[in-house]
């Protein structure tokens, strides 16, 4: 049932994003308010968009973008702290994010796809703040980061924070953890070699797999729809551009090309189309890429 | 655009009352103030007509920014890459690109250090050299130039930009102002969003009253008469003083232009970035332009870092790689280069002093949460035009950047060497009875 649902929503993405006109490889700006702008991820199988604005100088909002109308609405009308880094799970039954309870002190909430709460997980006391929630299909799983002894590891749970189990146990910081739509790995970013490089490994932690090797910082890894492919933020070319390769780590290309900021990439559920946050003449939009488009 | 509380208009006429009264309030800096006498024979050359003080309040990372360790282990280095500069043998992380290959147009010291290690203390020991007792604390750096300086014209000779007071908490830094040469020599708070709006914040009182129905000096005592009886009696004489200076000032057309950043080009503001702190770095350069002897461009207006109700500083007790990485570093590094840019191409650096830092810096070893804390012993400052030397890097610090070797230098000797390139000699320091006993960054000249 849930199959059938989400197939008919991507039908249903697709047409909309047939709707929009791509020239070349010239990305489409979907938002329009200049602010700053942090983690598209898709949701409603790639009819809108969460993502995360300064709404004011004190206040991260997480926003909803209706990809038909391009109205913009808060998540959370009412939330008087930050909410931050957004993910869906590939099946978007549910969504986590960041909430800000207190001074320096950041949980997760867990909702499913109404809204309605189906977890949460509380930060320990003191200054303290979870990183990059990640939702594993189903509602079997989150994984998601926080420190520990001065590193930063990668954690899974069940939604409400049970069960936690550490997934890497390695020097400098994991993070970013991205589960593959079968949830069978996970893709991560790690400084365990000196700087950040894209990792791979299985959902329990086992077998981790370096994809990148580059002095400058490669992060933010996303598995596309199908599994095959891996985008990702690197800062190898001089500032932040997004790149693409196959999740074995071959086959390296890279999307985005300006001298201004590309980052935070999320994959339409049509594995054919990307958003990113980018920088264009100092405003930070929600842009849509084409990756058929795209001369590699 | 001028928003002025509530308010939004392009026009003096169109000010809104509510932020009259806010622009009077924050005024007490302006205008008919008693100056010093001018600069007396054998005096120092005034090399800097105009100071701009960029405060990281908060306290950036010295490892995560000016001065990496590339070489120490991970558990102090963190996770960021390093790139060369255009000064020969210095690298700065991968997260300041911008500021990176503009090296050659400033001066980097490595070993600033400070006393205080905590934010209220420290915050006010970085803007006057001093601790916060005994009360009143020393003047801000700004307050002893606009007391030896005056008004330049129209505008008050010391602004502050930030949406408020400096503070930390709920608690103001009792340095941000005149101090013991008094209240009349506080800045005049300015506010900027990332639009370019610019708004009064210094008050918000008298909301019953419409300022579109001023339309004289006599309406107007009419309306300092009310706002006197809401105020407490012993500040009603500089309240009235500075209703008058708020008035004349937002008449006077070169004020207010300088206020309006739609003047500029929409590839001029770009360039600094649609961000608070991009648009504020604008709104600095034309009050420095406009000849304001010294102003303070606050990267926020508080120092935390998400905490509800606070904008977002530098003080990262937990996130400080991906807040440094995701927001404060793009944002700065674009709209300091651009800061930087425009001075050199206006030819304004000449005489235009820029110093750039934060009131301490942190741990070089990572924290627990994996972050990084408060650290006095060790920190940067970035210094460019009035009279500075550029390419050049003032001290180094040890293999972990936990301590300067050899010679540091404290905030004291910051505003001493401020005053210095200001043309305020070490007699006139004495007369003013400031900055006691501080020596000049040799090194800088």
């Amino acid at each position: 049932m849930n199959r059938s649902r989400a197939l008919c929503g991507i039908v249903i993405g697709q047409l909309l994003l047939a709707q929009i006109p791509l020239h070349s490889a010239e990305p489409e700006r979907l938002t329009d308010t200049g602010r700053l702008k942090f983690t598209p991820v898709y949701c409603d199988q790639g009819r809108s968009l969460f993502f995360v604005e300064l709404t004011d100088p004190t206040l991260y909002r997480l926003q909803r973008l209706d990809l038909a109308t391009r109205t913009i609405s808060p998540v959370n009308p009412a939330a008087t702290t930050s909410e931050f880094e957004p993910s869906w799970a590939a099946d978007y039954q549910c969504y986590a994010y960041l909430k800000t309870r207190g001074p320096l002190s950041i949980g997760i909430t867990v909702c499913d796809n109404q809204g309605t709460m189906l977890g949460e997980i509380r930060p320990e006391p003191g200054f303290f703040g979870f990183r990059s929630p990640t939702m594993a299909p189903g509602k079997s799983q989150i994984a998601f980061s926080y420190g520990v002894g001065g590193t930063q590891q990668i954690f899974a749970s069940r939604l409400n924070g049970d069960n936690r189990q550490p997934l890497t146990n390695s020097e400098g910081f994991n993070h970013w953890p991205a589960y593959s739509p079968d949830g069978r790995f996970i893709t991560y970013g790690s400084s365990r070699d000196g700087n950040f490089e894209i990792y791979i490994m299985h959902n329990d932690g086992t077998d981790p797999r370096r994809l990148t090797d580059h002095p400058r910082q490669d992060i933010r890894p996303r598995f596309s729809p199908d599994g095959s492919q891996i985008a990702f933020t690197s800062h190898r070319d001089g500032n932040a551009e997004i790149y693409l390769m196959s999740a074995d780590g071959t086959n390296l290309r890279r999307l985005t090309n300006h001298p201004e900021r590309d980052d935070y990439a999320d994959w339409h559920p049509d594995g054919q189309h990307l958003v990113t946050v980018s920088e264009r003449k100092g405003r930070h939009e929600v842009y849509l890429w084409n990756i058929q488009e795209v001369e590699f | 655009m001028i928003d002025v509380g509530s308010f939004r208009t392009a026009t003096c006429r169109g000010i809104g009352r509510r932020h009259f009264l806010k622009l009077a309030a924050s005024a007490s800096a302006g205008l008919g103030l008693p100056l010093l006498p001018t600069t007396a024979v054998g005096a120092a050359p005034i090399r800097a007509k105009s100071v701009l003080f960029v405060f990281l309040w908060g306290a950036p990372s010295h490892l995560d920014t000016c001065d990496p360790k590339p070489d120490a282990p991970l558990e102090f280095r963190g996770p960021f890459g390093v790139i060369p500069t255009r000064t020969p043998g210095v690298h700065f992380t991968e997260l300041i690109p911008g500021i990176a290959s503009r090296s050659d147009r400033f001066s980097l010291v490595r070993t600033n250090t400070t006393s205080a290690p905590g934010h209220p203390d420290a915050g006010t020991v970085a803007l006057t050299g001093f601790a916060e007792t005994p009360s009143p604390p020393q003047p801000n750096f700004g307050s002893i130039v606009a007391k030896r300086r005056g008004s330049q014209g129209a505008l008050p000779p010391f602004f502050s930009i930030a949406n408020g007071v400096v503070m930390d908490g709920a608690r103001r830094i009792e340095g941000y102002g005149g101090g013991t040469l008094s209240q009349a020599y506080d800045p005049f708070m300015m506010g900027c969003s990332e639009a370019g709006v610019v708004n009064l914040p210094a008050l918000h009182l008298l909301d019953d009253l419409n300022p579109l129905r001023i339309q004289n000096r006599r309406q107007l005592s009419g309306i300092l008469d009310l706002a006197n009886r809401q105020i407490e009696r012993a500040q009603k004489l500089s309240w009235s003083r500075s209703m008058q200076s708020a008035y004349d000032l937002l008449l006077n057309p070169a004020a207010r232009q300088a206020f309006d950043l739609t003047r500029e080009n929409d590839e001029t503001r770009a360039r600094y970035g649609y961000t608070t702190f991009g648009q504020s770095s604008l709104l600095a350069r034309r009050l420095l332009e406009a000849g304001v002897p010294y102003v303070q461009l606050n990267y926020s207006r508080h120092v935390e870092a998400l905490n509800p109700g606070f904008e977002f500083g530098w003080d990262t007790h937990i996130y400080n790689f991906e807040l440094l990485q995701d927001q404060h570093c793009p944002v700065l590094d674009r709209a300091f280069s651009a800061l930087l840019d425009d001075l050199y191409d206006r030819g304004l650096i000449r005489e235009t002093l820029v110093v750039m830092m934060g009131e301490f810096g942190r741990t070089p070893k990572i924290s627990a949460r994996a972050a990084r804390d408060h650290w006095p012993a060790c920190y940067f400052s970035i210094w460019a035009g009035g009279g500075v030397e550029p390419g050049r890097v003032i001290g180094s610090s040890d293999k972990r950047g936990e301590y300067p070797l050899g010679e540091s230098f404290s905030p004291l000797a910051v505003g001493t060497t401020i005053a210095h390139l200001a043309g305020i000699d070490t007699q006139t320091r004495a007369e003013m009875n400031v900055l006691t006993n501080g020596h000049v960054i040799e090194g800088l000249l």
